[in-house]
């Protein structure tokens, strides 16, 4: 009888101590799990998991909360920012977190000759896509990074960038030991290497093709969590077999699935369908060096003769929403309240095409993506759509594709597509992010009819002033503005904001997912 | 023999060379900028170029190609631009999954195939024959995507006798250390009994989706080849002796029709062994036909280059095999 009684107990604390796993089904690996070298999807989602950035996002939304930093204040001329950090933080290879290894992350970034950067891999392509360039590089926006004391670093801009702290604390940005990239030297970050940060969790195993193992950060900041022992990244990169091995129990969540498993997913009992809040714009350019499309007029009565709402409803269902906005609706703040749609009236648009001298329509050659994109999951099936809505007010669209890089390639060679598809989507919570990109002059994928890059001087100075000014209602004022005029221009119009469709297991709970892409997850929890 | 071996041998220098310059071209011939394919919609002007040069792409192609060769030549097989993981290393990591895979898939084929093939030959233009035909058709002619997909929603999803994919389970997966990489053997050699099952659960449905293909082929070709030696004189005259049909049949007709099935065996080993890109898709299988593909993706020129070129030896030395069994089976055959 005590024999039973202590097997029993035996068992007991064995299913109460059995190490709960999360297996994410991974719709591929990671590149390279060292920050700030890579932007790829999935290797960001891993390094969240084990890395930590300056700063943080509240769950689920783009609004920047205190991270590795506790706070932060910058000059009242925006050209300083100082940063405090947490104090009593260790990386996970025991060695401690401080204003030193803060600074030694960010000179890899932003110096092309530090000497501990990766040399024959390193790539390191965001931090001057972000921040103007390198370390003496004439666009660069920071010019100094001091060490005030043990706790406290600064940054000194050549330039005010209100943006700063999204910037720095986007998921591309976590911080390493510096410990174990000295360690490591080449191999950091490789699936032979280390990975250390200061997040929930711990890289146990890379094996490539395969799975990365994270466990548990015993010493992790944030008492309480995470939730789970072990994370699994579980490479599944087929999305239906990725649906299938989450049907069977196999992975206990995923992303990327694709918007026509909605139903299937909706319809299967011990799943949940999970959306990723909206952060990016698929939209289709009218490039002006195509002599129709220089009259904004035309521009207009292209915008008002796609049958938006239509095109969403059918091929984005509930994951898609259309507005005239073309930041995410997360950005409401910089949005304008002026600025709703073009209405659906192809009587209007006939009418603005005949003012603008083109009765009768014109010839136009619409450029669609060869691939899927979370924004055009699928592009040619919506360009047949809105060459349909085209041809009724006269224009004849012909439908061209070529392959993604010559397509990505091509678009920026003068004179450019005539019209085409793309999209975007953020790195972070800022709408310079958005902006920039696309309308900071010169544009470099829209011409004018000299087939030299398009530059709209009244939108390209609201931007430059946007992008510098420290007075953040000033700024909020400004993107509205810029808001206004991009949608009077017609340049780049909005088809869709989509939220991408993840779907998890009924079990899994406190999931949330971050616009941004990719989110922590330490708050979840496995029943 | 071995001076037979030599030669082929041999021989392979000039095919390898051949291969090597074809699959350069050939890459040469996608359109689009790898730098670009790589860097996706991102980029600056600045960024591509700079990354044209690390990939050397800046270099004329005579050049681009002899440090290829070259490379090749001291044993390097590059490294992978994207993940900037040796090729060779990836290589030999993925080598042993789809050697198992491929093999698991013959020996459906074989085991099934040629059983089938004879009593289809046997009991010509019966039901069996008939039946048995028909399905060899649907065999070759089913998408494997749309097989394996089918398999899984039944065996995986709703029967849940078998996984969905992976090698291993994962739990099994994160404690287990192969030694060879060849997961079966490893469960054999480690005496993980728990490993070896597993391993051989999650072989099942990704060799039955491989194997239907070649099962299908193997099938017709013995059933022909059958049909034809059971019509020759030898058989008439052994049947004539008043030996028993099945001693007739798998002595006397079967020994003489294994020739070309050895052959379509041999090729098809091969060609699976140049990794199975849907199979391994669909079966999260991490064998070197994804890992070509992927490369192909992504213009990942190192990986597409040297995948290919592996893949094309082996193919080139199971044919050299397969040759060399003729002799084995036929003693009338020698090589000189």
């Amino acid at each position: 009888m005590k024999r039973k009684i202590l097997l029993g107990l035996v068992v007991a604390l064995g299913l109460g101590l059995a190490q709960k796993t999360l297996v994410f089904g991974s719709n591929g690996e990671p590149v390279s799990l060292e920050p700030g070298n890579i932007t790829d999807g999935i290797s960001i989602y891993v390094q969240r998991q084990i890395y930590d950035t300056l700063v943080d996002f509240k769950p689920g939304s783009t609004e920047v909360t205190a991270g590795l930093a506790t706070s932060w204040f910058s000059s009242p001329d925006g050209k300083v920012w100082t940063f405090r950090l947490r104090q009593g933080v260790k990386f996970q290879d025991g060695t401690e977190l401080d204003a030193e290894a803060v600074k030694f992350n960010i000179e890899r970034w932003w110096d092309p000759k530090n000497p501990t950067r990766i040399d024959a891999a390193a790539r390191y392509e965001i931090w001057p896509e972000l921040f103007g360039g390198f370390k003496g590089d004439p666009g660069s926006i920071l010019k100094d990074i001091q060490v005030v004391d043990k706790y406290t670093i600064r940054f000194i801009l050549n330039q005010p960038f209100p943006a700063f702290p999204a910037a720095i604390g986007s998921g591309y940005f976590g911080i390493a030991s510096p410990a174990a990239i000295k360690k490591d030297g080449a191999k950091y970050g490789s699936p032979t290497g280390s990975a250390v940060g200061t997040g929930p969790f711990r890289l146990v195993e890379w094996r490539p093709g395969e799975q990365v193992v994270l466990e548990k950060n015993p010493t992790y900041w944030k008492k309480g969590f995470p939730k789970v022992d072990r994370v699994v990244f579980r490479v599944i990169k087929d999305p239906a077999a990725r649906l299938a091995a989450l049907k069977a129990g196999t992975i206990d969540f995923t992303t990327d699935i694709p918007p026509a498993n909605l139903k299937d997913v909706e319809a299967d009992r011990n799943l949940d369908a999970v959306f990723r809040p909206s952060f990016n714009v698929g939209y289709l350019a009218l490039n002006p060096s195509h002599k129709p499309l220089s009259d904004p007029r035309v521009r207009q009565a292209i915008a008002m003769a796609v049958n938006k709402k239509a095109i969403v409803q059918a091929f984005w269902g509930k994951l898609g929403l259309t507005d005239g906005h073309f930041t995410p609706p997360s950005m409401k703040a910089s949005q304008s309240p002026k600025v709703t749609d073009y209405e659906f009236n192809p009587q209007k648009a006939k009418a603005l095409l005949a003012e603008a001298g083109y009765p009768n329509g014109f010839d136009l050659e619409l450029w669609y993506m060869p691939v899927s994109r979370p924004y055009f999951p699928t592009p040619k099936e919506i360009a047949e759509a809105m060459a349909a809505d085209l041809s009724a007010i006269g224009i004849r669209v012909k439908l061209q594709t070529k392959d993604w890089a010559s397509y990505l390639a091509d678009r920026k060679k003068a004179p450019g597509f005539q019209a085409y598809m793309l999209g975007w989507t953020g790195d972070y919570g800022d709408p310079q992010n958005f902006y920039d990109p696309h309308f900071a002059c010169p544009i470099a994928d829209l011409f004018d009819s000299a087939g030299k890059p398009l530059c709209v001087k009244e939108l390209g100075d609201i931007l430059t002033k946007a992008a510098t000014t420290p007075n953040l209602e000033e700024r909020k004022r400004l993107y509205q503005q810029a808001d206004e005029v991009t949608f009077n221009l017609a340049l780049r119009i909005p088809i869709v904001h989509s939220q991408p469709l993840l779907a998890k297991r009924k079990n899994i709970s406190g999931w949330v997912p971050s616009p941004l892409g990719s989110e922590s997850f330490e708050s979840i929890e496995k029943r | 023999m071995w001076s037979y071996v030599l030669r082929r041998l041999l021989g392979l220098v000039p095919v390898l060379f051949g291969i090597t310059l074809l699959v350069f071209l050939f890459l040469q011939l996608i359109p689009g900028d790898p730098a670009q394919a790589i860097l996706g919609e991102r980029g600056t002007p600045e960024q591509l170029a700079a990354l044209r040069e690390k990939l050397g792409l800046n270099k004329p192609l005579y050049v681009q190609y002899l440090t290829f060769v070259k490379n090749i030549l001291t044993g390097d097989l590059g490294t992978s631009a994207v993940s900037t993981i040796p090729v060779a290393e990836e290589l030999k990591r993925r080598w042993p999954a789809t050697f198992e895979l491929a093999l698991a898939a013959t020996l459906v084929a074989v085991v099934l195939g040629i059983p089938v093939g004879i009593v289809a030959a046997v009991r010509k233009n019966s039901i069996l024959d008939t039946l048995s035909m028909s399905l060899s058709l649907v065999g070759v002619s089913m998408p494997v995507f749309w097989l394996g997909l089918l398999l899984v929603y039944l065996f995986a999803v709703n029967l849940h006798w078998l996984p969905t994919g992976g090698r291993l389970s994962t739990d099994l997966a994160i404690d287990f250390r192969p030694l060879t990489g060849f997961l079966v053997l490893d469960g054999l050699l480690t005496r993980r009994l728990e490993v070896l099952a597993d391993a051989l659960r999650h072989l099942i449905l990704p060799a039955l989706t491989l194997g239907t293909i070649p099962l299908a082929i193997l099938t017709r070709i013995t059933r022909s080849a059958m049909l034809e030696v059971l019509s020759q004189d030898y058989v008439r005259t052994a049947r004539a002796k008043g030996l028993a049909e099945r001693q007739v049949i798998l002595k006397h007709a079967l020994k003489n029709a294994l020739l070309p099935v050895v052959t379509i065996i041999g090729l098809q080993f091969g060609t699976l062994l140049g990794g199975a890109i849907l199979t391994e898709t669909i079966f999260s299988w991490p064998g070197i036909g994804s890992y070509i593909y992927e490369g192909i993706l992504n213009r990942d020129y190192p990986v597409v280059q040297a995948g290919v070129l592996v893949v094309a030896t082996v193919f080139v030395l199971v044919n050299l095999l397969v040759d060399l069994s003729y002799a084995l089976l036929d003693p009338r055959i020698q090589y000189r």
